[in-house]
């Protein structure tokens, strides 16, 4: 994955603004967004969750799926393109399928307590609330695992280091301190 | 000690304020020029930079606004923070190591600075210095509200204040930021941030405890309550609904790394590699603070259904109602100071850099060189800026009551929008170009204000911000690669390899 990953980024972002697009055009539901709790003041209430995602429920879904893609690749980005090893690749495509994975088991339980009205408690959660709650949380934990114990490998190893103390060094010793004046440092 | 739970939780706030200006008398010996003004000469280590980096992060939005979100719309806003971990993530990967050697190597006071650097382009120095000023004014506002509240919340409780005005309140607690931010300058501010962030944490993790016994069955029978009474509040996309939930994960996730208090705090540390470390601790800080958001907010939403208070006057009330309610006196001293600490780390932080917009970056892109005495200039905008965004405070919280939190929120979504495009793909892509930067920008700044002053209801709870973010990004892509490629400078392009 080298120049071509700022065209998948692109990709992704034209198809999060289509969807985004449909969503906006999709059949409006009534109180999609909530309505005032009818007895105490200033809580809303969500009411037919069923109702609320009939026109949008995919395009929602689909529409997470892409932002989690996005979150990996904005990742991947930030990694420079020399490091950007297969061993790195690995690493974040398994993050990508365990946030998707949790994403899947937060949808399904959701969508079976819509249909059953059962649910399972988890940490003082509803099962799919909790997997919104620490799943979504946890999903991101392999990146500060990947950045933390992976940071000499992948994101500032030895070299990297080595070679900004150059930089730093020439541009002392070439009298660069422009006071950020960018024509001087051309 | 229950008879002196006002005066306990009084003292509380009054010693720790005592302590913001001690350090900013301690901060101002240590300040000399510009640089340690704003960027504290780059030479602070890990522990500090975590710290200030998570408590500037969770503001009062968190700490006032994020309950009250909670308790009105229920697990809609958990959002904002389970996004937390991937959030600081796009930070910490794609902005603190290129952000933090651009500021070595080009001697960068501010985040406009190293844009100009980056894209070769005074036009982009600008137009994020004029977008920093402009959220700054939305959010600075936003937490100088928050801080009058909570005070006016404290003092009113006590004989002696019982009248006390919310004029007066803003007028005290700003006079306190002030005075440490003026003296000081980012030193005081990422000091005094430490000591917040401590307090931020334990404040936390105490009130999850505390929440956790209200009821017999702990936070499992607080939601069966919730669920009983409307279950779509406490399941995953809460009384919002999916787009509202999933517009916050985009904005909060994405956002953070485009929140220029935040990265301007990872220009400040001694050594690049501090960053393996700095990364893990502000992840754990902000999640052991924000127990508190959702605890509470979970507690009271179920504690006025199940009857056993009154409902609140408004969904703000949340945090304060349940610290004289469900807390020791102590414990209510703690969060209170936990309360100004996470306000305050956040205002000194916009102060900061919207003083380094107005009197640093907005006169160098116009007349192309820095103006004489920065510092003493620095000082004078800090107090202008304080009060003027005290006074947008008072006229935002007497002309229209809406939530403290949504008036956070937009200040938070303008800078996603429009600044994550421009330092975060900036940083790591060479094919961004000036026309993709301005597009993003603009865009971004129209759409938001847009439909906030429009007034525009999006269908199915779709924010301004989302849209803003989702065009911007688009924009900022499709107009870089149909425009020519920039030649960057020299030590740009090489630490873009990097």
């Amino acid at each position: 994955m080298g120049r071509q990953l700022i065209y998948v980024i692109a990709a992704i972002c034209a198809a999060m603004t289509i969807i985004l697009f449909l969503i906006l055009t999709a059949e409006p539901v009534a109180n999609a967004g909530g309505s005032a709790h009818p007895i105490f003041a200033g809580m809303r209430i969500g009411g037919d969750g069923l109702a609320r995602l009939e026109h949008i429920g995919s395009l929602g879904y689909a529409f997470q799926a892409l932002l989690l893609s996005l979150i990996v690749a904005f990742a991947t980005l930030g990694v420079s393109e020399k490091h950007r090893t297969p061993r790195l690749r690995a690493y974040m495509i398994a993050t990508l399928i365990f946030s998707l994975f949790i994403l899947w088991q937060m949808v399904s339980s959701h969508l079976s307590f819509i249909a059953t009205g059962e649910t399972t408690y988890f940490m003082g959660f509803p099962a799919p609330t909790a997997w919104a709650m620490y799943g979504v949380w946890l999903g991101g934990i392999p990146l500060v695992l990947i950045y933390t114990l992976g940071f000499r490998q992948f994101i500032y190893t030895d070299e990297d280091q080595a070679e900004f103390e150059k930089l730093v060094a020439k541009s002392a010793a070439e009298g660069q301190e422009t006071n950020n004046n960018p024509e001087e440092a051309r | 000690m229950e008879a002196y739970r006002q005066e306990i939780i009084l003292g509380a706030v009054a010693l720790y304020m005592v302590f913001c200006v001690i350090t900013g008398l301690w901060a101002m010996r240590r300040t000399s020029d510009a640089s340690d003004f704003f960027v504290a000469g780059r030479g602070l280590g890990p522990i500090v930079i975590s710290l200030a980096l998570f408590s500037s992060t969770l503001s009062g939005f968190g700490f006032v606004g994020g309950p009250g979100l909670v308790y009105s719309i229920g697990v809609s806003s958990f959002w904002m923070i389970t996004i937390s971990t991937a959030g600081y993530a796009l930070g910490f990967f794609m902005v603190s190591k290129r952000i933090r050697m651009i500021a070595e190597l080009r001697n960068c006071i501010s985040l406009p600075d190293v844009l100009a650097a980056r894209y070769g382009s005074e036009a982009v120095r600008l137009l994020v210095a004029i977008t920093i000023v402009l959220g700054v004014m939305g959010y600075l506002a936003t937490q100088i509200l928050a801080m009058a509240v909570v005070m006016q919340a404290i003092l009113s409780g006590t004989a002696m204040f019982a009248d006390i005005g919310l004029v007066a309140c803003v007028a005290i607690s700003s006079t306190v930021l002030i005075f440490y931010c003026v003296t000081g300058g980012i030193i005081a501010s990422v000091y005094t941030d430490v000591v917040q962030g401590g307090i931020m944490m334990v404040a936390g993790v105490l009130i999850l405890l505390t929440a956790m016994s209200v009821f017999d069955g702990g936070m499992t029978e607080a939601t069966s309550i919730i669920l009983k009474d409307d279950s779509e509040a406490i399941m995953p996309w809460g009384s919002a609904g999916i787009m509202a939930s999933l517009g916050w994960f985009f904005v909060f996730g994405l956002g953070l790394a485009g929140q220029p208090h935040l990265v301007t705090k990872m220009m400040m540390n001694r050594n690049i590699s501090d960053n393996r470390h700095i990364f893990p601790l502000s992840v754990m800080g902000y999640v052991l603070a924000a127990l508190l958001w959702v605890s509470i907010g979970i507690i009271m939403r179920a504690t006025v259904i199940d009857g056993v208070i009154p409902p609140l006057g408004l969904p703000d009330d949340a945090a304060s109602v349940f610290l004289s309610v469900f807390t020791s006196p102590l414990l209510a001293g703690i969060v209170f100071a936990g309360l100004f600490a996470a306000i305050m780390s956040t205002s000194d932080a916009f102060l900061n850099i919207g003083t380094a917009a107005i009197i640093h970056d907005i006169p160098k892109a116009i007349w192309g060189k820095n103006i004489e005495n920065e510092l003493m200039w620095a000082r004078i905008v800090t107090v202008i800026l304080a009060i003027v965004a005290a006074l947008f405070a008072l006229y935002s919280y007497y002309a229209d009551a809406t939530l403290v939190a949504l008036l956070g929120a937009f200040g938070w979504a303008t800078f996603a929008a429009s600044l994550f495009p421009v330092v975060a793909l900036g940083l790591n892509w060479k094919g961004a170009t000036v026309p993709g930067a301005v597009a993003a920008i603009v865009s971004a700044l129209i759409i938001n204000f847009g439909v906030q002053l429009a007034g525009i209801a999006l269908p199915y709870g779709v924010s301004g911000g989302l849209l803003s973010f989702v065009v911007s990004l688009f924009l900022f892509l499709s107009v870089s690669l149909i425009t020519k490629p920039p030649v960057l400078d020299r030590d740009i392009d090489r630490v873009m390899d990097i």
